[in-house]
């Protein structure tokens, strides 16, 4: 594994690269250092590159490669680098708060808890899109209410509308926690 | 008949077929206007299924969930109306002014959304009915207008869902670490053959209670996935405690290959458990350790017989004189020894013949006299491993001691030490499942990479030990042949597997797809006109994988086939990442209470008189012989 794939193509640490630009910076560097070239070409270079394009190949692996930097970088608190929030929660320290094992039980109260993480959950997910969702189907509902006022229709249609907006829009908050 | 006559019937008939045909579509179309509300929903279901390679049922479900928004419709209607036949007829009277179509756009919009509550599930139904036909046609060979249809139209679908579950796996709150019922989920579906369909792939967290295989080549993904069923099963075994409906979970990681990477692992995981609510993750040599002399006597004993290569023929009878003077030294009158030291004390013959020779022990007197001869060989072996295995065995410590264990063994660099290693390490672990007197456990061992340290301890025995012990084992392998030594035991670990098969990428899946078996379906062959099928041909049932090897084959990084009950499911495994609303504060100080290492006993107990153990004789008197 090659300790920043990024780095040895001369890319930007990014995971939102596409295919081309990937493929483009190993092309000229294979060009330039193929042991097959009439000066030798550099070996080493050529074969730590094509390691390199390799594991930045397809965007998933880019994501992978890009959440392992930045998890390394939160190892060694290098929290400017990559933006990170140095009291955030991700990743996580290394050594647990919690020393004893709670009882927890649903309750009415544990779902009251739960709602008040909504706040956090929208902030710490995406909330452009979700702002997007909810103003298509704010404005798509006022469109329907003022094309149809006073018909039986108008609320199922608007109970349509929340029904895919609370479908799709649910991914785009952050999971709540785990413990 | 003359030549004419018979022309013109020809030429009759084929205009009457293609009369008749033109008419069907003539009418087919008039109904697509006339209901062009319904018509515009049916396209725009199919054109999104086909885009985002969404299955049939996918519609469906969509179709069922607007249902409320018809039952919210029709109590309206009632309501509205204040009658139930007046409230009938309330979509042909929404239709009414939207027929003739209008080119107002208004008027059109309004009458659309006027019979939405009644067009969006009716068009999504027959939208999924439409797709479900398209496909089935289309892998049948009754459609398509090329002979290479049905194969383009497969590797066309492919990349649409797998960008599906690409773009599902970014989403935050697709995949978390656990879900709704104790479920683990995976990652996003890509393909499901067999199995329920779901977007997001998830496995009850049971599952992981039995036998699971995980095959996957260096770079695939593997890592991910084990990390992420970890977490998941620790999150839904710990939930189920705190709820008071199980045991608390104990995690046995054994990372068989060693070097960096496994530190980079066990540091994710541990952070990963941390998040979930573990209290203790221990990483084991690196900062925890295990006493190996906590095993009871007799386990203790076989235990460390098999960790010396003994042979065969010859070599048999000094094997069986080693078993005998091992016995011989955990089970000594007193209690067995509590480290490495004591134990090779207790190897010589003064310690042996002292410990036995009691008056009550001839037989183990006279087997020490036998072997006494040996006795300095033996211990200079043990000596020797007890060294290379070195401190972290030799205690403090218990597998009670924290909620997951991360054990890293040198595979690589160390085989035969790592394999010494293993075996007491899933020593302990079964002992930990079967001790009575400790707290009950949820135990899941993980075993990574187990063929490198599988030397001595085949691992379909690991599989039958953790069957009869009621502990899950996870256990991973590069590829096929990385499973065991030889085709019986590799078929033996994959058969048994009944918590499903991950099979990621590889160039050899083939035995492992085979146990997913075949499915029926329809191979219809076309006479080929050039390039295109013409009129004739002939449809039969064939049988094909459920688990396309080729497929499996070309997986990309991430992806991983999973294949259980005869039924697969391709799925792209999410990265694990915790809640970012785990909320933990930084810690002043690092809370891990590291053993340290107790200090070595004083030269071993000699025991210089018998035991003290009451005797009739010391109470009552020798007494007199008849």
């Amino acid at each position: 594994m090659i300790p920043n794939p990024f780095a040895v193509l001369g890319l930007p640490e990014r995971p939102d690269l596409d295919d081309e630009t990937v493929r483009t910076a190993w092309r000229a560097i294979a060009a330039a250092t193929h042991p097959d070239r009439a000066d030798g070409g550099d070996l080493a270079r050529y074969t730590q590159a094509s390691a390199a394009y390799a594991e930045l190949r397809t965007p998933w692996s880019r994501s992978e490669a890009y959440a392992d930097l930045v998890e390394q970088a939160w190892r060694t608190g290098r929290h400017d680098d990559y933006g990170l929030d140095p009291d955030g929660t991700e990743p996580l320290p290394a050594v647990p708060a919690a020393t004893r094992l709670p009882h927890r039980a649903v309750s009415p109260l544990g779902l009251l808890l739960a709602a008040a993480w909504f706040p956090d959950r929208i902030r710490r997910g995406r909330p452009l899109r979700l702002l997007i969702r909810a103003a298509l189907a704010a404005g798509l509902s006022l469109g329907v209410l003022a094309l149809i006022p006073g018909q039986p229709a108008a609320p199922a249609d608007v109970g349509l509308l929340i029904t895919w907006f609370v479908l799709t829009g649910r991914r785009d908050l952050a999971p709540p926690p785990e413990r | 008949m003359t030549t004419w006559s018979w022309i013109r019937l020809t030429a009759g008939l084929w205009l009457l077929r293609k009369a008749a045909k033109g008419t069907r579509w003539l009418l087919a179309f008039a109904v697509l206007i006339a209901a062009w509300p319904l018509t515009l929903i049916v396209l725009a279901g199919y054109l999104a299924a086909c885009w985002r390679g969404w299955p049939a049922v996918r519609l469906r479900r969509v179709a069922v969930w607007t249902l409320t928004g018809t039952a919210l419709w029709l109590i309206a209607q009632v309501i509205y109306h204040h009658a139930w036949r007046a409230a009938a007829l309330t979509a042909v009277r929404a239709w009414e002014p939207g027929w003739p179509p209008r080119l107002a756009p208004l008027t059109a919009v309004r009458a659309f959304l006027l019979l939405a509550p009644a067009t969006v599930p009716a068009g999504l139904g027959l939208a999924a009915a439409a797709w479900a036909w398209r496909k089935f046609a289309i892998s049948a060979g009754l459609s398509g207008i090329t002979a290479s249809a049905p194969v383009k139209f497969d590797a066309r679908q492919w990349r649409r869902q797998v960008r599906t579950a690409q773009g599902l796996t970014r989403a935050p709150g697709a995949v978390p670490l656990l879900a709704r019922g104790g479920r683990i989920p995976v990652g996003g579906t890509i393909r499901t053959v067999g199995h329920r369909w779901d977007p997001v792939f998830s496995l009850p967290a049971t599952a992981l209670t039995r036998h699971m295989v995980i095959v996957g080549a260096t770079g695939s993904g593997k890592t991910n996935l084990m990390i992420r069923l970890w977490a998941g099963w620790f999150t839904a075994t710990l939930q189920a405690a705190r709820a008071g409906r199980g045991n608390r979970p104990l995690l046995v990681v054994l990372d068989c290959k060693g070097g960096r990477d496994a530190r980079d692992k066990a540091d994710r995981t541990r952070r990963l458990l941390y998040g979930a609510g573990a209290r203790r993750v221990a990483i084991w040599p690196d900062e925890a350790r295990l006493s190996l002399w906590d095993l009871p006597a007799q386990d203790l004993a076989v235990l460390l017989y098999q960790m010396i290569d003994t042979g065969t023929g010859a070599a048999a009878y000094y094997a069986d004189i080693m078993q005998a003077v091992l016995t011989l030294a955990v089970t000594a009158p007193g209690s067995p020894p509590d480290n490495a030291a004591a134990f090779l004390d207790r190897l010589e013959a003064k310690w042996l013949a002292r410990a036995w020779n009691d008056g009550r022990h001839r037989r183990e007197a006279n087997l020490v006299h036998a072997a006494a001869g040996q006795l300095p060989d033996i211990q200079l072996r043990f000596a020797t491993l007890l060294e290379r295995l070195g401190p972290a065995l030799d205690g403090p410590g218990t597998l009670a001691d924290a909620d997951a264990w991360y054990f890293i063994l040198e595979g690589m660099r160390e085989p035969s030490v790592a394999q010494a290693q293993a075996m007491a390490l899933t020593e302990l672990a079964a002992h930990a499942a079967a001790a009575a007197d400790g707290e009950p456990r949820a135990i899941l061992l993980a075993a990574d990479d187990y063929s490198a340290v599988s030397g001595r301890v085949p691992l379909s025995n690991l599989y039958e030990r953790g069957r009869s012990l009621g502990i899950g084992v996870q256990v991973s392998a590069q590829s096929w042949p990385g499973l065991g030594w030889d085709e019986d035991e590799r078929y033996r670990i994959a058969a048994t597997a009944d918590g499903g098969i991950f099979v990621m990428h590889t160039p050899y899946p083939e035995p492992l797809t085979q146990l997913a078996g075949t499915r029926r379906v329809l191979e219809t062959a076309h006479n080929l006109i050039g390039h295109h099928w013409g009129n004739g041909g002939t449809t039969r049932l064939q049988r094909a994988s459920v688990a396309d090897p080729d497929i499996i084959r070309r997986l990309d990084v991430g992806q991983a086939c999973y294949i259980h009950h005869g039924a697969a499911t391709f799925v792209q495994v999410a990265r694990p990442k915790p809640s970012p609303l785990t909320l933990l504060p930084p810690p002043a100080q690092p809370t891990i209470r590291v053993p340290t290492p107790r200090d070595e006993p004083a030269a071993g107990p000699w025991p210089d008189s018998p035991p003290a153990t009451p005797d009739l004789d010391d109470i009552f008197g020798p007494g007199t012989a008849p």
